[in-house]
């Protein structure tokens, strides 16, 4: 464990090391830790008010930190911002531009301040979110997911390690969301860059991240690998609900099965919800045909990690 | 330095690049047009030249003061407006250190009052020469270079209180306000000795060309300069400290 730990740090792009803000008193983010690796697509993932926008704040050095340090490939954003921050692009909250400059000259701004960006670069990163045709409008005429593109090549122009943002997908409507994470995904690939995405739109981060650092109320919660091996050996398990005629009798054979457990009974749908290896299902399904329990639906329940957000979180479970 | 003109340049742009941008150039175009006529007409031979007419104009009892509160109004939202727009958050994460920001944002500033008066003084001495020819009298040249100086100075220190108002309020309507309530304070006096040490009786310093009386007995230029000098290092340094440490949000 601590030897993968120590890997973990060789090749951390960004890291948070015991990182709190108090305002007046009150601890927004305590003590949080984790790390982006390279190439690796993060969620922050928190429930309204977790302090994820907060986090993002002072890992740009937009607020200072109460205690601990972020450190950029190495540097620290607290002792040597300049450095660090070269490392990391980034929207926070809402992409905001001068409404009554063209898209182009917004990016003309960001260009002048790092010399090294050229005019080549500006046009690449233009291509690469798709807003060729948008250059020479004003962006008080831009729609709201344009704005985000915009966002994100004014984060890209400077070539950064790292590139940070923050619910980049609020207000979008499903089609926006969806040509949003292909196109994150694109960018990580062609510019073999890191992203930490904050969310609290979970299925998102599912479709989206390698990884997730769950927080709540400032604290972290829990770190997730998204689709990695720990997934699989839960995927083992699965849900399974029967709906059946003959209630009574399902149950039982249900109830009496190896390695299966009933997770919760709906009598009036005459529904169960039974948890069971995935190999055994076959199995089941012949012993209720075996004991002449009529079959009208069998459905896996995935467990989703909205799920599973809610149990880390404490919410209300939904199952 | 290459790259700290880069970044007064993009405060002109983003001066520039507002439609409202060519309103006080012009205000102060057809103003003087209209004013250089209106005494040709009725003010008989009170002025004999451009110069004269340019010094008069330029000069804080006539257009100088205008100038001071055009200035004002159009530097108020420099610092502000980037809080109110959001485009604040974007500013600070390309590298470039909050002062050097800052510092350029008050360098837009200066350029901005400074090109109101040269445009002031150009359009004064183009309408002035076309209306009363170029004949200048005997230390026409001085009393002109007094009137724009003192009226110039004058627009920075509240030019320069109007930009602390917007880094310390985030708030145009407030950097706006105040500064200009400033100016219309300036032309109050109240003839008590403390008054002599506040900002408003000591930014004009014209009174004191032309052997003129000083507001408050006891005032000197010397005297003035050193108190404007402490109020505007005061201005900087309140806006500059708060600036590099405060939580952007
Ligand atoms: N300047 C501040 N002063 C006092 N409290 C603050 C301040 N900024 C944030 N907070 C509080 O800190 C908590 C975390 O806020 P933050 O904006 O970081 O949450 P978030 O995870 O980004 O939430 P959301 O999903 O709504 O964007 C909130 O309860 C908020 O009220
Ligand atoms: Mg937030």
């Amino acid at each position: 464990m601590t030897q993968s730990q120590n890997i973990h740090e060789e090749t951390a792009v960004l890291s948070l090391r015991g990182v709190s803000k108090k305002i007046g008193g009150k601890t927004i983010v305590d003590q949080l830790s984790f790390d982006v690796r390279e190439g690796e697509i993060v969620g922050l993932l928190g429930p309204n008010g977790a302090g994820k926008t907060t986090t993002i704040r002072m890992i740009a050095g937009l607020i200072q930190m109460t205690e601990g340090d972020v450190f950029v490939r190495g540097s620290s954003i607290r002792h040597e911002w300049k450095k660090a921050i070269r490392h990391i692009g980034a929207i926070i909250e809402n992409p905001e531009f001068y409404p009554y400059m063209t898209g182009y000259d917004n990016l003309k701004q960001y260009q002048r301040m790092n010399e090294w960006i050229s005019n080549e670069r500006i046009d690449e990163v233009v291509r690469l979110v798709g807003l060729e045709q948008a250059m020479k409008k004003k962006v008080k005429a831009y729609s709201l997911g344009m704005r985000q593109r915009l966002g994100i090549a004014q984060a890209l122009l400077h070539e950064p390690s790292v590139l940070i943002l923050d619910e980049p997908t609020n207000g979008l409507d499903p089609a926006g969301i969806r040509e949003m994470r292909d196109y994150l995904k694109t960018i990580a690939r062609e510019e073999g860059i890191s992203i930490l995405v904050s969310s609290h739109l979970l299925l998102e981060m599912e479709q989206l991240c390698s990884r997730v650092v769950v927080i709540q109320d400032g604290k972290l919660v829990t770190v997730r690998a998204i689709g990695g091996a720990s997934a699989a050996e839960e995927k083992s398990f699965v849900r399974v609900m029967f709906r059946v005629g003959r209630f009574d009798e399902a149950k039982q054979v249900l109830g009496s099965q190896e390695h299966a457990e009933i997770l919760q009974v709906a009598e009036e749908q005459n529904e169960l919800l039974v948890a069971l290896r995935y190999k055994d299902i076959p199995e089941t399904v012949t012993a209720l045909g075996a004991a002449g329990v009529p079959i009208y639906q069998i459905t896996e329940l995935k467990q989703s990690l909205e799920d599973e957000f809610l149990k880390w979180t404490g919410g209300n479970r939904i199952a | 330095m290459l790259s700290f003109n880069r970044l007064v340049l993009n405060e002109w742009l983003k001066m520039s690049k507002k439609r409202s941008f060519f309103i006080p150039y012009a205000i102060i175009a057809v103003a003087l047009v209209a004013l250089s006529w209106a005494f040709k007409r009725w003010g008989g031979d009170m002025i004999g030249s451009a110069s004269e007419f340019t010094a008069m104009m330029s000069s804080t009892s006539f257009f100088g003061q205008f100038t001071a509160m055009l200035a004002v109004i159009f530097t108020a939202g420099l610092v502000a407006s980037e809080h109110s727009l959001g485009t604040i958050k974007f500013l600070m994460i390309r590298g470039q250190s909050r002062g050097k920001v800052l510092a350029s944002k008050y360098a837009a500033a200066l350029l901005f009052t400074l090109s109101l008066f040269v445009w002031l003084m150009a359009v004064g001495f183009a309408s002035g020469a076309a209306f009363f020819g170029m004949e200048a009298g005997a230390g026409a040249w001085r009393d002109l270079w007094i009137a724009g100086g003192s009226s110039f100075v004058y627009s920075i220190v509240y030019v320069t209180l109007g930009f602390m108002m917007g880094v310390l309020t985030r708030s145009t309507g407030a950097a706006m306000g105040v500064g200009m309530a400033a100016v219309v304070f300036s032309s109050l006096t109240i003839p008590k000795s403390f008054y002599k040490y506040v900002l408003f009786p000591n930014a004009d310093l014209s009174v004191y060309s032309h052997g003129g009386q000083p507001p408050i007995e006891g005032m000197t230029l010397p005297f003035s300069i050193a108190v404007l000098a402490v109020y505007m290092v005061l201005f900087l340094g309140a806006s500059f400290v708060t600036f590099k440490k405060r939580d952007i949000a």
